[in-house]
């Protein structure tokens, strides 16, 4: 982690875990999924999170707990200095207003029956004491600052392409100038042409309003530009997190080294190491003994299915596998068992 | 001969007069070669392969000058010999593995249905080729999921069942419509290999339609690049990667987050023209930078060293290589239709 923080932290999770029961029917008992599990991280004013990993790694549950939608099983979360779990009805109020949300689909995140601008306006109807006409003059503010025109105010959601729409999504998420942005996938339905318009955008708002950003992601090539710290998730615990130009200039989880040569490039180069991982996502109800990557690793080992990898710190960021110290130097990926 | 001939194809919807929503596409691809048709939402490459597979009911309407698949003319060929080649010859794989197979029979069924309808087989010699056609596509312990029902598949699983069924007829044409859209990026890369071994393998052409311009290039060497339902650009790879001749082709491949510095992505400023704000001239000229007074009549696509391309300014030409590009002047009258 970086040390020439100014400020404090906006944003502190500690172990943050999150476990579901899942009913298996009337004679068996219930079993536990362990949906997120031991995920640390700090955020800094300014600066943004990625999450990267694929459909079950946990990706949405973290969102869901940092945005204080569902209480987490155990672990602290820290929202600007404070401490989330047994804060009172009051400061629970106070401490969402500053971790606001955008979500995937702007086709369904938005109320089609509510004109634009009274959607700007409710957080402010909500959390503040503005007049009506106060409200207005902020409304017209921000969707000057995301690029809509002052005539959309009274517009539905329908009249609006899919960027706009994104961009109004973000627009009603900063209208209280959260100290934390959550973007879960926010760019993944719309065209690249399209998606370089909302990722400028977010990049505007951030450097106007120094908000910080936990961006969650599956496409690498995104995250690679948006990210200053990057998470990557396995089945819903930290595989490897560190700053984004060590991960992506030499991965040393081979689940983040798989995910990057699994990335289509635009210019590919042909001595690409194309590092296949076999088979499929395992059974999140009875995930593998020891690292939950050993079923498709193709490194694992012995040890690997016994012993489940702590995360540590190699090579200026947190890692979680036995052998990470061995990919430091590269070139060397052949492990004796 | 070409396998696949397409000469003037147009789509519309609601009625004669209405906006194409494919325009003046000509397209032709042999044996055995990949090619891939790039373009974003609304650039009419979904259109014109439910065109080719005879998908588009009324009201849309389909007319071109020319439609040969196989020696067949796709415009008029109707009814049992229709259903005899489509399905066939000629399959699909679909972008979303989970509404594409039918979630009342199991995978087995389905699989076998297909090699009932086109080959003949019955019984247990369906039922065989139905799990060689499985392991074909590298599902692990395909015996037992001959009887799994597509709920009990995960998305990568059902894709390969998909595939499955597509190849049954042993198709010379294989269309592949975002066919790994809806993964995750590790089952993407799985998906294409397995795509393109199957199509190496058995001699098949495959049309890719995508959006990702990364996936266009670790695959395909032949591309078109669609806007607003006319082809703007016609090249290969890489070289149309480097040096893209048409305005739209550089904004799409500027606007890709592959470098990520971190500084500000280039934008094409508005978005695609809907079916009532086409522009009269050149398709992209309300959101080009480069945009001359020419602009205002309609480019035509015109052939030269490297490929294709339609504009009156193309970028990145070497001296002397640019085509004389001339404002389009095809009927779009003519040919044969068809309407169901």
């Amino acid at each position: 982690m970086p040390t020439e923080h100014s400020a404090d932290p906006v944003l502190t999770a500690r172990d943050l875990t999150r476990h579901y029961h899942v009913s298996r029917g009337l004679f068996k008992g219930d079993a536990v999924v362990r949906a997120l599990n031991g995920v640390s991280f700090e955020l800094y004013p300014g600066q943004t999170l990625a999450v990267v990993g694929e459909s079950g790694c946990g990706k949405s549950t973290l969102a869901r707990a940092l945005t204080l939608i569902e209480e987490p099983t155990s672990g602290s979360l820290q929202i600007g200095g404070r401490e989330v779990a047994g804060a009172s009805r009051a400061d629970r109020a106070q401490l969402r207003r500053d971790v606001q949300m955008v979500f995937q689909n702007p086709y369904a995140s938005l109320n089609p029956r509510q004109k634009i601008g009274d959607q700007l306006a409710e957080p402010l109807i909500i959390n503040t004491s503005l007049s009506r006409s106060e409200r207005r003059e902020h409304v017209q503010e921000m969707m000057r600052q995301v690029g809509l025109r002052p005539e959309h105010y009274q517009r539905y959601p329908h009249m609006f392409s899919g960027g706009q729409r994104q961009r109004i999504a973000l627009a009603r998420a900063m209208m209280l100038t959260p100290k934390v942005l959550i973007a879960d996938e926010p760019t993944s339905a719309l065209d690249v042409s399209i998606q370089a318009q909302v990722l400028n955008l977010f990049k505007d708002l951030q450097e106007e309003f120094g908000t910080a950003y936990v961006f969650i992601s599956h496409n690498l090539a995104v995250v690679r530009h948006v990210a200053d710290q990057v998470l990557v998730m396995y089945l819903g615990k930290p595989a490897e997190m560190g700053p984004r130009d060590k991960l992506y200039e030499r991965p040393l989880h081979p689940y983040t080294q798989a995910l990057l040569s699994a990335t289509p490039s635009l210019r590919p180069a042909p001595d690409k190491p194309r590092i296949k991982i076999q088979g499929e996502l395992p059974n999140p109800l009875s995930p593998p003994s020891g690292c939950v990557f050993n079923t498709r690793c193709p490194h694992a080992t012995e040890h690997c299915r016994q012993e489940e990898p702590a995360l540590r710190e190699v090579d200026g960021r947190q890692v979680a596998c036995h052998y990470a110290e061995r990919f430091v130097e590269g070139g060397e990926i052949s492990i004796a068992s | 001969m070409s396998l696949l001939d397409i000469h003037n194809l147009n789509v519309r919807f609601g009625g004669r007069d209405a906006p194409p929503v494919v325009e003046g596409l000509d397209l032709s691809i042999d044996a055995g070669e990949v090619l891939a048709i790039v373009g974003e939402s609304g650039s009419g490459k979904s259109v014109t392969m439910m065109a080719l597979m005879g998908l588009i009911d009324h009201p849309g309407i389909v007319t071109a000058d020319q439609m040969q698949f196989l020696g067949h003319d796709l415009l008029t060929i109707r009814g049992r010999k229709r259903r005899q080649l489509i399905g066939k010859d000629m399959a699909m794989v679909f972008q979303d593995p989970m509404t594409a197979l039918n979630p009342a029979y199991t995978v087995g069924y389905q699989i076998e249905e297909v090699l009932r309808q086109h080959l003949n087989l019955k019984g247990s010699a369906a039922r065989k080729r139905a799990l060689e056609l499985l392991e074909r596509v590298e599902i692990p312990a395909a015996e037992s999921r001959l009887d799994a029902y597509p709920h009990q598949l995960s998305g990568g699983m059902s894709q390969r069942v998909a595939i499955a069924m597509a190849i049954a007829g042993e198709p010379r044409l294989l269309i592949a419509d975002e066919p790994t859209t809806a993964l995750d990026v590790t089952i993407q890369a799985q998906i294409m290999d397995l795509l393109l071994a199957l199509q190496r393998d058995q001699g098949m052409a495959l049309i890719l339609i995508t959006h990702d311009l990364a996936v266009v290039a670790e695959t395909a060497r032949d591309v078109c690049v669609m806007y607003a339902g006319q082809a703007v650009e016609k090249g290969h790879i890489p070289t149309l990667f480097d040096a893209p001749a048409h305005p739209y082709t550089e904004a799409l491949l500027a606007a890709i987050p592959e470098q990520g510095q971190g500084e500000r992505l280039a934008t094409l400023p508005g978005i695609v023209p809907g079916r009532y704000d086409r522009p009269t001239g050149c398709l992209l000229a309300p959101r080009c930078p480069y945009v001359q007074n020419r602009c205002q009549k309609r480019p035509a696509l015109e052939p030269y060293d490297r490929g294709a391309v339609r504009c009156f300014f193309p970028r990145n030409m070497a001296p002397g290589e640019a085509p004389s590009v001339s404002a389009e002047h095809r009927l779009e009258v003519g040919g044969h239709h068809y309407a169901h």
